[in-house]
């Protein structure tokens, strides 16, 4: 048991501890010339020059907001296919199932293009609502599949026996279900705002330039030689979800029979 | 009172829609260019390009867009997409029918202007009628006429042009080499410290090219014949036979190469190799000042020529704006505006204005601009320049250098 702890953080150094904090380290340093014998230079020009972006903020907030968006349009669907999928039983669930699962397996960027005609006919495209609505398409397989397995674990007991004790339909997904789904609106939420917040051609082409997010102003940036405000920028990346994530955290904390943390029973 | 407040901004939203719906209906290139003027002042023109520099982007924040506010009253609102995806809204849109686009200007040249002529997603000829252009370009000059083989008929305007350069370090090559036959011979004795990005990247593709230019009797077989693959087959052979012979001493020994400029530029940044290369004569500048490329970095070019490519301003069939647009082009073409860009502090680029054509005074100042160390001689740059052969070429290099280098 120990040793498998000590080799967890060993490989947990090696592999994401270390290179986070050369990433940081780069970030606010000048750019590493290894033959050159400057040695480490710190500088904060690389977060200036982000920070001076005027589109920066702009293209943040965006994000931001469509990331939600898509989450709580997904954490709706996905609750409710989930969970009928699991109380079902009818035949030929295997076939709705993969069915759902389909957009995954095709390039999201082929559907983009139909999705474009088809949204400029109606009126969405270059719009944030076209945007959120194709960011669906990568996002909802997903989520899903993972309510589906959520309900699968937690077993149809559970929910026959709130139901026996007369608990009306949203009393028991307020109070059995969404208690019980922690884990799983957990790594929904994770999934669905990395996805949506990395993706870069779908949305150019959907938003037009008019729907500007974070990606569209940091993708042309890999094409830069310059490591530090590359580092800089991946930080900015990072940090944006890793906030959203915790303030969601923060709600799930809001549902009933939740350990709050500054109530101190056990 | 609120409610006549929002029935009279109805009303303005709707008259507002339908002077919009005539300005893309009318053929702009007729009108005086007062009247265009005039049209496009107060409006909102959306230029959409390459967002990847900081250079390039705050010559544009920070210098045409309030100039634009100032000289016309324009609003200029830069979106950063890149070129390929623009091309891909404008398809889909022409497809669609949508006559009333977001875009109203682009940044394009070679392989995508081709595209985009082809499958008519641009305006149509409109240089003539932008008085700078006019003035201060010689319309007649085979840069502008044609790019990258494709005939330009008008439909964009000249914005700025480069020229491929090799950089090297000079503290630790003292003399680069002065032609291909030089650069084959360096390699040989210094293995390891030259590479080249794929024949699929930009400009490793335009490195292969330099070597084809070469190999040929005369640059000129190559660059002023449209591409027959017979009639170049013993060049084309050549060629490969150079980059066969070379590949054993280059870094890695051949077996990696960079997959793109960036990469080669990080090599060359880290000291691994000693060379790197790229289009835009000045392009090391910025770099160095950010302690990317060491201090020591100039530049260089070799015999036969290097390639020098222009790049342009263009309107999209469905801009919704086209006088906004005809009087933005026409701002970023003037000699001031051109001075700002040749200036090393945001951009750093050549410009395509005649000299010639332009005041004693104005000469003077681009005369007097000073480049920076590692940009080479206005004289030599010109002596050296060659122009772009057909994007077939571009085509035929992509396609063959993987069976016969990387595969042998």
């Amino acid at each position: 048991m120990r040793s498998r702890k000590i080799s967890f953080s060993i490989i947990a150094c090696v592999f994401f501890v270390f290179p986070m904090i050369l990433l940081l380290l780069q970030s606010v340093s000048s750019p590493w010339r290894f033959q050159s014998e400057d040695g480490f230079t710190w500088q904060w020009t690389s977060y200036q020059k982000l920070l001076q972006d005027p589109m920066l903020w702009e293209a943040t907030l965006t994000s931001i907001v469509i990331g939600y968006a898509v989450l709580v349009i997904n954490f709706i669907i996905g609750l409710f296919t989930g969970k009928a999928l699991v109380s079902s039983p009818y035949k030929g669930k295997a076939w709705v199932e993969a069915i759902l699962l389909s957009p995954i397996l095709l390039p999201v960027l082929a559907i983009a293009m139909g999705l474009h005609l088809l949204m400029i006919r109606i009126g969405l495209a270059d719009t944030l609502i076209g945007v959120i609505l194709l960011h669906l398409v990568p996002t909802v397989p997903y989520s899903i599949k993972i309510f589906y397995n959520g309900y699968n674990q937690t077993g149809p007991a559970m929910m026959e026996q709130s139901n026996i004790l007369g608990a009306g339909f949203w009393t028991q997904i307020f109070t059995v279900e969404l208690p019980l789904l922690r884990p799983a609106i957990r790594s929904l939420t994770f999934l669905t705002i990395v996805i949506s917040l990395s993706q870069y051609a779908i949305t150019a082409i959907i938003g037009g330039g008019r729907i500007l997010t974070l990606p569209l102003v940091f993708f042309p940036y890999m094409e830069n030689a310059n490591t530090s405000l590359m580092a800089a920028f991946s930080i900015w990346f990072a940090v944006i979800p890793v906030t959203m994530y915790i303030v969601i955290e923060l709600l799930i904390l809001l549902l009933p029979y939740s350990r709050l943390p500054w109530r101190n029973h056990r | 009172m609120k409610r006549k407040i929002s029935y009279l901004l109805l009303v303005f939203l709707l008259l507002s829609a339908c002077s919009q719906a005539s300005t893309s209906e009318r053929d702009w290139t007729k009108p005086s260019w007062d009247e265009i003027t005039s049209e496009a002042e107060g409006t909102e023109v959306r230029l959409y390009m390459w967002g990847g520099d900081e250079g390039i982007n705050q010559y544009i924040d920070e210098w045409v867009t309030p100039r634009m506010k100032e000289n016309h009253g324009l609003t200029l609102e830069r979106v950063p997409m890149d070129t390929p995806e623009i091309l891909q809204k404008l398809q889909t849109e022409k497809q669609a029918g949508k006559q009333e686009g977001t875009i109203d200007l682009i940044w394009i040249n070679g392989e995508n202007f081709k595209n985009a002529k082809e499958n008519g997603l641009l305006m149509g000829s409109f240089t003539h009628t932008l008085p700078n252009f006019t003035d201060y370009y010689d319309t007649n000059s085979p840069a502008f006429q044609t790019d990258f083989g494709t005939a330009v008929d008008g439909m964009e305007a000249p914005w700025g042009k480069v020229q491929f350069v090799f950089h090297y370090d000079s503290d630790k090559i003292e003399d680069p080499p002065a032609s291909f036959e030089e650069l084959h011979a360096w390699i040989h004795n210094n293995p390891g410290k030259f590479t080249y990005p794929r024949a699929e990247d930009f400009t490793g593709n335009a490195f292969l090219r330099h070597i084809l230019y070469a190999q040929a009797g005369e640059p000129e077989d190559i660059y002023g014949q449209p591409l027959e693959e017979e009639r170049i087959a013993e060049t084309a052979q050549h060629t490969w036979t150079y980059l066969n012979d070379i590949t054993g001493d280059l870094w890695r020994s051949g077996e990696h190469y960079p997959n793109s400029l960036t990469e080669l530029d990080r090599l060359y940044s880290q000291g691994e190799v000693w060379m790197t290369m790229g289009y835009n004569e000045s392009r090391a500048e910025s770099l160095i000042e950010e302690g990317v490329f060491p201090e020591s970095t100039r530049s260089f070019v070799m015999e036969p020529g290097s390639i020098g490519n222009t790049h342009f301003l263009s309107i999209p069939f469905n801009s919704q704006n086209r006088p906004g647009a005809l009087t933005a082009i026409n701002e970023m073409l003037s000699p001031e505006a051109q001075l700002a860009k040749f200036k090393p502090k945001y951009w750093g680029e050549n410009t395509p204005i005649s000299f010639e054509k332009l005041s004693e005074e104005m000469r003077k100042q681009f005369k007097t601009v000073e480049r920076g160390k590692s940009v080479l001689p206005p004289e030599k740059l010109e002596k050296s320049f060659l122009p772009e052969s057909e994007a077939a070429y571009v085509e035929l290099m992509r396609e063959q250098w993987f069976n016969e280098v990387v595969q042998k």
